[in-house]
C-alpha cells in the first residue's frame, strides 16, 4: 500500500477498493468494523491479567470453529439500521392495525374457554423463553467475530424485544377482557412449574451458559430458536387458528417472519463456514449438534402434547420441520 | 377500542427475571460479566429508566430521525460544500470520523453487555435499544464521510483509523478499552451511560454542532444533533444504576467508577473538541470558547447531576478545572507540531486577533502556551518551516497515552509524575492520570506506549521514517501538514507588533 500514490483520491474505503466494484450502502457501513480482532492474544488494550481479556481470548479466539476471515461473511438481506427501521416500522404499523381491527370486533371478547386456557399457559409465559433469545443474541452481539456477523445478533435480539413488547400487549389486553383468567399473574409460574415449560426452560438456561461463541451460536440459531419457532409458532398459530383464535395466529405469522430473516443468514454463516472455514468444523458443529438437538427436542416434546388432543401430531410435526431446517443446512438427513 | 397505551402494558414487559433451575445464577449472570458488587436480584428488580419508549415507537421514531439527516445531507451533497470548506474545517471532520465511527459502533458491545448480564430486566431492554443506537451512530458515521474519500484520501481514516497504531487511536482507544469493553455490565453502565455519555457528550453535540451550523455545514451539525438525541436517551440508563448502588451501600465504589471514567474520557474528549473549538474554527465562526462550553454543559450540569443521583464531585475537580484551561492548548501545540503522525491537517491558526481572543478567553495564554507560539511564528515568518516540526519523542502518559505536557512560557509547570510497579516505571501526566493506574495496576501493567515500543523492539530500526509508518502515516494517507500551508502568520505582516 505505501508504494501506492496516495495523493490520488480513493473511490470508496480502501479496504474495499480490491472488489473493483462499486460497493452497496451494507458494505461501506457494516464491514470490518471490529478493533478487537486484530490481535488474537490481546483483544484489548487491557492487559492479559484482565478478566475480559482472557474470556475474549478463550471464548471468541479460539472458538474451534474457524475461519480464516470472518470479516467476508455477508448477509444476504444486507440489513443495515435504517433500512431495519423501515421494514419492522412497516411490520409493526401491520400489527397495530391487527391488534387495532382485532380490538374494534372485540375479538378477545368471542374466545372460548379453551382458547383462553391455551392463551394463559402457553402464550403470554412466552415472554419469558423470548427474552432469553433477546439475552443469548445480545451475548454473540458482544462475542461475534465480525461485525457483519454481529449486526445480525443486534437485529435478532432487537426482534425478541419486538415479540416481548407484543406478547406482554396482549397479556395487558386479555386481562382486560378476562380479568379471572391468569393473564399478568401467573406465567412467571407456568414459566417456572409446568412441565410444558420446563424443556424450554432448560434448552435456554443451558444455551445462555455456553460461553464458546460458535457453540452458543449452533445452540442457539440452529436448535432453539427453530424449536421455539416451530413448536411455539407454527404449530401453536395452526392451533389457535383452527379454534378461531386468528389474532394470535396472524401475530405469530408476523413473528415468524423475523425468523425467516434470521434463518437466511443463520443459513448463510453455516455455509460461509463450511465452505471456506476450517477442514474441521463439520464434524464440530456435528458434534455440538449431537448434543443440543435432543435438549431442542425434549423441550419440543414437553411442550406440544401439553396443548391438547393434538399435542403428538404437532410435536412430530415441530420436531420434523426444525430437522428440516438442519438438514437444509447439510445436517443430519 | 383503540390501541392501549405503552403504560398499559410496559411493566410486563419489563417483568422478565426468572429463578434458573437447570444452571446455578451464579453461572448464568458471572460476576465479571455481570455484578461483582453483589447486589441481590430483587434489589435490581426495582431499577426504572426515568426516559420510556417502546420497541414500537423506537423503529417509528428512529425511521423518521434517518430520513431526516439523511435528506439533509443529500440536499447538502448537491451543494459542493466540502469541495470549497475551508481546510482546517475539513481536518476536524476527518479527526472526528476517524476517532469517532468505530468507538461509537464499539458501544453495541457494551450495550449489548447489560443486555445479556443485567440482572434488572428494565435495564436489559433499555440496553437493547442503546445497542441499536450505537449501531446506528457507527454506520452513519461510515455513511456520511465515505463519498469524502472521493474529495480526500484523509477520510479514509473513518474506517482505518482504529485498524492502524497511529498514537491519536492508540490513546482512544486505550481509554475506550478501558470503560466501556472490558467491564462488567453495571460497571460499563456507570462509566459509559453516566460518566461518558450523561458527562461529557452535549459539550460535542451542543457546541460542536452549533460551531458546525455556523460553518454552514447542515449536515454533521443536523447529525451531531441527532445522535445526542439517541445518547440523551440511552444515557439515562446508568442514573438507576448509581441510585440502587448507593442503596445497597456501594457508593464508594460507584464513585470510583464515575471518577475513573470521567476522567478517561476527558482526556481524549478534550482534544477532539477543545482543539478544533478554540484553534480551528474562523473567529467569526466560533459561538463559544471550549472553557464556556464546558463550564456551562459540563462543570454546572454534570454537578448537578452528580448531586441528584447522590455522589460526589470526582475528588481531582480542581485538576480538572486547571486542566481545562490547559491541556487541549498543550496538545494543539504538540499535535500541530507533530502534525505528519496524524491524519488530519491542523491549522496553527494563531494570527494575532486570534490570539487576542484566547487571551481574553483564558486569561494569561500569551505569557504561558502563547510563548511556545512565539517561537514558532518566529521561525515561519523567517523562512525557516522546517525548524517548526518537532524531532524527537515525547513523554507519553502510561495511563491517557497523551504526550506529557504542562503550561510553559512564565508559570513552569511541566512535570511528570511517576510510580514504580513490579520493577517497572511508569510515567504519568498528572496526579489523577496515577491514580487511575494505582486503582488497578493488573488492568493497566502490561500496556506499552508508541514510545515504548521505538525502545523495546516493536518499531525497528526506531527511524522516523518507520515510526511514520508503524502508525500509519504514508501508509493509509498522507500525514497531517499545516491546514493553511502557514498563511495565519501573514497577519503578523499587517500589524509587526503583534508578533511581540
Amino acid at each position: 500500500m505505501a508504494s501506492e500514490d496516495l495523493s490520488k483520491p480513493l473511490k470508496t474505503w480502501s479496504h474495499l477498493v480490491r472488489n473493483k466494484r462499486r460497493p452497496t450502502e451494507y458494505e461501506i457501513v457494516s464491514t470490518n468494523m471490529l478493533w478487537s480482532t486484530g490481535d488474537q492474544k490481546a483483544p484489548w488494550a487491557m492487559g492479559p491479567g484482565t478478566p475480559m481479556t482472557q474470556w475474549y481470548v478463550k471464548y471468541r479466539n479460539q472458538s474451534p470453529l474457524k475461519h480464516a476471515d470472518w470479516d467476508g461473511f455477508r448477509d444476504p438481506d444486507q440489513l443495515v439500521y435504517r433500512t431495519y427501521n423501515m421494514i419492522q416500522d412497516g411490520q409493526e404499523s401491520f400489527v397495530d392495525a391487527l391488534l387495532e381491527d382485532h380490538s374494534r370486533n372485540q375479538h378477545d371478547l368471542g374466545l372460548s374457554p379453551a382458547s383462553l386456557e391455551l392463551l394463559a399457559h402457553f402464550y403470554t409465559p412466552a415472554r419469558y423463553v423470548i427474552h432469553t433469545v433477546q439475552m443469548a443474541s445480545a451475548y454473540l452481539v458482544t462475542m461475534a467475530p465480525a461485525s457483519t456477523i454481529e449486526n445480525c445478533f443486534i437485529f435478532q435480539s432487537a426482534d425478541q424485544l419486538r415479540w416481548v413488547s407484543r406478547i406482554a400487549y396482549r397479556t395487558a389486553e386479555l386481562k382486560m377482557t378476562h380479568p379471572h383468567a391468569g393473564f399478568d399473574r401467573d406465567e412467571r409460574g407456568h414459566w417456572e412449574n409446568d412441565a410444558a415449560w420446563q424443556g424450554f426452560r432448560e434448552l435456554m438456561e443451558k444455551t445462555l451458559v455456553a460461553w464458546d461463541w460458535a457453540e452458543q451460536f449452533v445452540a442457539l440459531n440452529l436448535v432453539a430458536k427453530p424449536a421455539i419457532d416451530e413448536a411455539l409458532l407454527r404449530q401453536f398459530a395452526n392451533l389457535c387458528r383452527r379454534q378461531g383464535d386468528t389474532l394470535t395466529a396472524l401475530l405469530l405469522d408476523a413473528q415468524m417472519t423475523d425468523s425467516a430473516r434470521s434463518r437466511r443468514w443463520t443459513t448463510a454463516l453455516i455455509e460461509y463456514a463450511l465452505k471456506s472455514g476450517d477442514p474441521g468444523n463439520r464434524a464440530l458443529i456435528e458434534r455440538w449438534l449431537a448434543e443440543w438437538v435432543p435438549l431442542g427436542d425434549a423441550a419440543i416434546e414437553a411442550f406440544c402434547p401439553a396443548l391438547g388432543p393434538e399435542g403428538a401430531s404437532l410435536s412430530a410435526a415441530a420436531k420434523a420441520e426444525a430437522a428440516k431446517f438442519r438438514a437444509g443446512l447439510g445436517f443430519g438427513q | 377500542m383503540a390501541l392501549l397505551d405503552r403504560s398499559a402494558w410496559y411493566n410486563i414487559a419489563r417483568s422478565t427475571n426468572w429463578t434458573p433451575k437447570y444452571v446455578p445464577e451464579s453461572e448464568l449472570f458471572p460476576k465479571d460479566q455481570s455484578d461483582p458488587y453483589g447486589i441481590p436480584t430483587a434489589e435490581w428488580e426495582t431499577f426504572d429508566e426515568p426516559y420510556k419508549v417502546s420497541y414500537r415507537e423506537y423503529v417509528s421514531v428512529q425511521r423518521e430521525k434517518d430520513a431526516g439527516a439523511y435528506s439533509v445531507k443529500a440536499a447538502l451533497m448537491r451543494s459542493n460544500y466540502y469541495e470549497n470548506a475551508d481546510p482546517a474545517y475539513l481536518s476536524l471532520l476527518k479527526m472526528h470520523y476517524g476517532a469517532i465511527a468505530l468507538s461509537e459502533y464499539a458501544a453495541c458491545q457494551s450495550d449489548a453487555r447489560m443486555t445479556r448480564f443485567s440482572k434488572a430486566p428494565s435495564m436489559r431492554n433499555m440496553a437493547t435499544f442503546g445497542m441499536l443506537d450505537e449501531l446506528r451512530h457507527g454506520q452513519i458515521q461510515l455513511y456520511f464521510p465515505h463519498q469524502l474519500v472521493t474529495l480526500d484520501r484523509q477520510f479514509d481514516w473513518a474506517h482505518e483509523a482504529h485498524h492502524t497504531r497511529n498514537w491519536a487511536t492508540l490513546a482512544g482507544r486505550h481509554a475506550l478499552d478501558d470503560v466501556m469493553m472490558t467491564r462488567d455490565a453495571m460497571t460499563t453502565s456507570l462509566m459509559l451511560n453516566f460518566a461518558f455519555e450523561t458527562g461529557l457528550t452535549n459539550v460535542q453535540m451542543i457546541g460542536l454542532s452549533a460551531d458546525a451550523a455556523n460553518m454552514g455545514d447542515y449536515t454533521f451539525s443536523n447529525l451531531i444533533t441527532s445522535i445526542q438525541s439517541d445518547e440523551a436517551r440511552h444515557a439515562q440508563i446508568g442514573t438507576p444504576v448509581i441510585e440502587i448502588m448507593i442503596r445497597n451501600g456501594k457508593k464508594a465504589e460507584a464513585q470510583q467508577a464515575v471518577d475513573v471514567a470521567f476522567w478517561r474520557i476527558w482526556r481524549v474528549f478534550a482534544l477532539l473538541t477543545g482543539i478544533p473549538m478554540d484553534y480551528w474554527f474562523p473567529l467569526e465562526k466560533r459561538d463559544r470558547s471550549f472553557k464556556e462550553y464546558m463550564h456551562e454543559f459540563v462543570i454546572t450540569q454534570f454537578e448537578r447531576q452528580l448531586r441528584d443521583v447522590g455522589l460526589e464531585r470526582p475528588w481531582y475537580w480542581e485538576h480538572f478545572l486547571d486542566d481545562i484551561e490547559t491541556h487541549h492548548h498543550c496538545q494543539q501545540a504538540g499535535i500541530w507540531s507533530w502534525r505528519n503522525t496524524v491524519w488530519w491537517n491542523p491549522t496553527g491558526g494563531l494570527g494575532p486577533a486570534e490570539r487576542d481572543w484566547l487571551e481574553q478567553k483564558y486569561p494569561g495564554w500569551n505569557a504561558t502556551h502563547g510563548k511556545y507560539w512565539d517561537v514558532i511564528i518566529d521561525n515561519l515568518r523567517n523562512g525557516r518551516p522546517e525548524k517548526t516540526e518537532a524531532v524527537g519523542m515525547p513523554a507519553i502518559c502510561n495511563m491517557c497515552q497523551i504526550p506529557i505536557s504542562n503550561k510553559g512560557g512564565t508559570v513552569w509547570k511541566a512535570r511528570i509524575y511517576q510510580r514504580e510497579y513490579e520493577g517497572r516505571r511508569y510515567n504519568f501526566c498528572t496526579l489523577v492520570c496515577r491514580w487511575v493506574f494505582d486503582t488497578d495496576p493488573v488492568r493497566y501493567k502490561d500496556w506499552d506506549t508508541i514510545v515504548d515500543r521505538m525502545y523495546n523492539g516493536q518499531i525497528s530500526p526506531p527511524t522516523a521514517e518507520n515510526i511514520l509508518r508503524y502508525m500509519g502515516s504514508g501508509v493509509v494517507s498522507k500525514g497531517g501538514r499545516d491546514a493553511h500551508d502557514y498563511a495565519w502568520v501573514k497577519g503578523y505582516d499587517r500589524s509587526p507588533q503583534a508578533a511581540e
